[in-house]
């Protein structure tokens, strides 16, 4: 018999193994698609499985001027989240990397904060002091606000990234003559690319699907999709609710392409 | 002929020259710690000042006076105690379940081939950046009385009434473990692909028999990755805020929502401020016990 | 150009900026105010029968946002940074904000329209705008149209066996706790007064408690629940249950017992626009507009002057819970009772539902 792994177990020995990995792996992905029906049901409730199919969700969301600004919001505090968080992020985990400070350990801790801290918490403190600062209902308070939530899985994905690789390439660039930020953009960066990309991609889905924060602090003209949502669940259950998720399942799946296409470049590990 | 040695100007003395590199390394080590500055200059306004802030108003009552009132109700409120339980309770069932259900399949995906793994994975990271609210809608659909799961079973014959799946302690567990479970399979599966398959195979030759190869070879190097999944998974589950609030009926009320209504409840914040300062204490107090313990400082972070 | 045709040009393009200005002139000097309402179905209801006709009426433009409830006005005011010119709240939120000093005193030399609306829900600082009801609705595919028919009946799970739902706060369920407990009606708000009638009516949900399978906290959620038939009788608010039976769902309700409570408008201290926000209120409140509710949704207007106007059709009279008839049978709510009260009664009702 063919032994199934270095401990010389059996594939038959351990088939519950599988059985129990592929019905856990259903239970995860099985509401995501659940979702994608709901959305074209008829009916004004959530229902599964829909009875009458229609597209008047989909026609919903995009005839709805709250929801498509709503939309641009999300999408815009993404987009500039995603920037914002890699770039201070990756700073910060290359300066950790590099520096073998005394206090890097303190630091580590310091930027896992929003990590650790209760999102309730950060969305009533930040809540209250944006009130006095008049960034209540801006897209730039929600920007800082959802940068600094991305910071710790952007510092702690590119660190990874770093560990595994050589700086003594980037010693190498310096003593031909490059400055280090020459050295560390045409030589550090493309190495590591993979975990700036996914980094940057964490970053981008942590503001688009965050819903606390946004809750309190993003309102009026500048809502975000989330808080419309969430909203919308509270006065009115509707299906543009499933419509909106199905649209974002899909730029999930686009992004998770977008890793593999990054990831094939990628260096193989042994 | 005179040599370098005797060159005029400055001696080239090794131990100088040496001196002054590591002292130019150092300050340009130190210097480029500047670069972690604009990460916690941020962190510091929207996280550190923000939740100290609420710390000082939790001492003020409603007429701006200083009082303890905030805390002491905690203590002697029936309502706030059972609120603290219940998060416990189920942060400590979330965080069971999810290591039961969450070990095997990390092991399963860390032995199968690169293509393999790499679907497998999809199938974690996918309803990861599926939204929160609706994923948990989707529970509710599938859990209510005349949901999917109920109609299956009622249909199979395996049950003569709709179970109570949802709005209860029951649906909050499952509904959180779904969300959950992908923190605690990413650390675990990257820490168990860092496991050097020799180890495994050297004890099957030294004649240990599979399940022996695993529990005392495989299983202890996997702790790390499965602490650092355990930790993640327990601190969030203590300040889980949605989930419970639409499947838990109203039956379950979770720290995070008692805070929220807090909010809404008093006129002042100091109410919710001394709710949400206690969670914060009570999360790190945590942290700092398995790190006593376990020495957390190995499985997170960058080094 | 010459140095003399500069200033010509400079004249042209500001006699030309002028009367443009003058052109669009009346729509910039219109005005605008911003009007928050709980969102979903109920505010698009408000939005068609209160803001299209009064912004039209006045001439200005009517923004709109949604409210949470009291936490959102408060913060607004003590953070100064108000919003909202005009909100709506729920009649004790009113009361409440009216004793912290928040809202703006109404201006009663504008607002002429409370002819037709019932003296105790014409306030110094607040208006009544709408009134609901908190009623017993059921699943027809229980209990077919013979569903419970008052709050005894709702307790009695012998004659109604099955589960329940109810509001997650102590509102309606202490009134309605008493009643089932055979306190008439005129004697529910002094028996609350004091600390044993608390304790009997605590001790009475205690007893329904075990069949509650769901504390609703949105107006959606109990109308998912009847919908999908999660619950076999539940209360509920009246236009929540009469949009659901609209779209299909299979219930039925009865205004009997029925808890008659209102939502009120206020002006937070401090509004931007409080002369307009005055204008629009008075506007929100003529029989004409308030007669127009009932098309939209089935929440009665407060002016019953409306019920004159010969708008509202007697199909439309028969679901709306203030037309005489159906109010006659229902317990008004006192939202004075509240005030001062709310918080420790809450506390005392969520320890009592969480387990």
């Amino acid at each position: 018999m063919t032994p199934a792994s270095d401990t010389q177990i059996s594939h038959l020995g351990r088939l519950w193994l599988y059985v129990l990995g592929v019905l856990v792996m259903l239970f995860l992905v099985l509401p995501s698609f659940i979702v994608v029906p709901m959305s074209f049901s008829d009916s004004a409730y959530l229902e599964f499985p829909p009875r009458v199919w229609s597209l008047r969700w989909y026609e919903s969301f995009v005839g709805s001027v709250e929801w498509r600004d709503a939309t641009v919001v999300s999408l815009k505090a993404a987009v500039s989240t995603m920037v914002l968080a890699t770039a201070l992020g990756t700073a910060a985990a290359y300066g950790l990397h590099v520096s073998r400070f005394r206090l890097t350990a303190a630091i580590q801790a310091l930027l896992g904060m929003p990590l650790i801290v209760p999102v309730i918490l950060i969305a009533i403190g930040v809540f209250y002091v944006y009130a006095r600062l008049g960034l209540n209902n801006t897209i730039a308070g929600l920007i800082l606000a959802h940068s600094t939530l991305a910071i710790p899985f952007v510092v702690v994905t590119v660190a990874a990234g770093l560990k595994t690789y050589d700086m003594n390439q980037e010693m190498v660039a310096r003593s031909l003559g490059a400055t280090r930020l020459r050295a560390f953009l045409s030589i550090t960066l493309p190495q590591i690319r993979f975990s700036v990309v996914v980094a940057a991609l964490f970053a981008f889905i942590t503001s688009l699907d965050e819903v606390i924060v946004a809750l309190f602090i993003s309102g009026g003209e500048n809502a975000t999709l989330t808080r419309r949502m969430f909203n919308a669940l509270r006065d009115q259950i509707d299906p543009t609710i499933a419509a909106i998720s199905t649209c974002l399942i899909g730029v999930s799946i686009l992004a998770l392409v977008l890793i593999q296409a990054f990831g094939r470049q990628r260096t193989p590990r042994a | 002929m005179t040599t370098i040695a005797e060159l005029p100007g400055r001696a080239l003395a090794a131990d100088d020259n040496a001196a002054e590199l590591a002292a130019d390394e150092k300050r340009e080590r130190q210097g480029l710690f500047v670069l972690c500055s604009p990460a916690l200059v941020l962190v510091f306004l929207v996280v550190i000042l923000p939740v100290g802030w609420l710390f000082w108003l939790s001492l003020y009552d409603a007429h701006d006076a200083f009082t303890w009132g905030n805390y002491t109700r905690m203590v002697h409120s029936g309502a706030y105690i059972k609120t603290f339980r219940t998060t416990f309770e189920i942060s400590v069932v979330v965080t069971g379940v999810c290591v039961l259900l969450g070990y095997p399949l990390a092991y399963l995906l860390s032995q199968l081939s690169q293509r393999l793994a790499a679907l497998g994975m999809i199938c974690v990271i996918l309803p990861f950046w599926t939204s929160l609210l609706v994923r948990t809608y989707a529970w509710l659909v599938l859990l209510q009385r005349k949901g999917l799961i109920n109609e299956a079973l009622l249909g199979l014959g395996v049950i003569d009434h709709p179970l109570r799946l949802v709005y209860n302690f029951t649906g909050t567990v499952i509904g959180m473990v779904h969300i959950l479970l992908p923190f605690l399979v990413m650390p675990l599966y990257a820490s168990m692909k860092t496991i050097d398959r020799d180890l495994v195979r050297a004890a099957a030759n030294l004649g240990a028999s599979p399940v022996q190869g695993f529990w005392r070879v495989f299983f202890p190097l996997s702790l790390p990755g499965l602490f650092a999944g355990v930790v993640l998974v327990f601190v969030l589950c203590l300040g889980f805020y949605v989930t419970p609030a639409l499947l838990g009926g109203g039956k379950v009320q979770m720290w995070a929502m008692r805070i929220e209504t807090s909010v809404n409840l008093y006129a002042n914040w100091g109410a919710a401020s001394a709710l949400g300062v206690v969670l914060l204490v009570v999360t790190l107090a945590i942290l700092y016990g398995l790190h006593r313990l376990f020495g957390l400082h190995r499985v997170l972070g960058p080094s | 150009m010459t140095r003399r045709s500069v200033p010509i040009t400079t004249a042209a393009v500001l006699a030309g900026a002028f009367a443009a200005g003058a052109l669009v002139g009346p729509a910039f000097a219109a005005g605008s105010i911003t009007v928050a309402s709980w969102g979903g179905a109920f505010q698009a209801a408000e939005r068609k029968a209160f803001f299209q006709p009064a912004a039209k009426a006045l001439g200005i433009v009517i923004k709109e946002d949604t409210t949470n409830g009291i936490a959102d006005v408060r913060a607004q005011v003590k953070a100064d940074a108000v919003k909202w010119d005009v909100t709506e709240q729920g009649s004790n939120t009113c009361a409440q904000l009216q004793s912290e000093g928040l809202v703006e005193p109404l201006d009663y030399g504008v607002i002429t329209n409370t002819k037709g609306i019932e003296p105790t829900l014409v306030s110094s600082h607040w208006v009544g705008i709408i009134y609901y009801s908190t009623i017993i609705g059921w699943s027809t595919e229980t209990y077919g149209q013979n569903g419970p028919q008052s709050w005894a009946d709702f307790w009695d799970t012998k004659k109604f066996p099955g589960s329940r739902a109810s509001y997650a706060k102590p509102y309606y369920n202490l009134e309605a706790a008493l009643i089932a407990d055979g306190v008439p009606f005129d004697k529910v708000y002094p028996t609350l007064e004091t600390p044993e009638g608390q304790d009997r009516a605590f001790a009475k949900i205690a007893e329904i408690k075990p069949s509650v399978a769901v504390w609703w906290r949105s107006g959606a959620q109990s109308a998912q629940l009847i919908k999908d038939g999660e619950v076999d009788a539940l209360a509920i608010w009246n236009g929540r249950i009469s949009s659901a039976i609209k779209d299909g769902a299979k219930a039925a309700f009865t205004f009997n017992q029925g808890v008659f409570d209102f939502d009120c408008l206020v002006v937070p201290k401090g509004a931007p626009h409080k002369a307009l926000a005055m204008k629009a209120i008075n506007q929100f409140l003529a029989p004409g507009n308030q007669a127009l509710l009932p098309r939209y949704i089935s929440y009665g207007p407060v002016n019953l002057d409306a019920f004159e106007t010969g708008l509202i059709t007697p199909e439309q009279a028969a679901q709306v819970n203030s037309s005489p008839q159906n109010a006659k049978v229902q317990f008004v709510l006192n939202p004075n009772f509240w005030v001062g009260r709310y918080d420790k009664l809450q506390e005392r009702f969520d320890e009592l539902i969480q387990e």
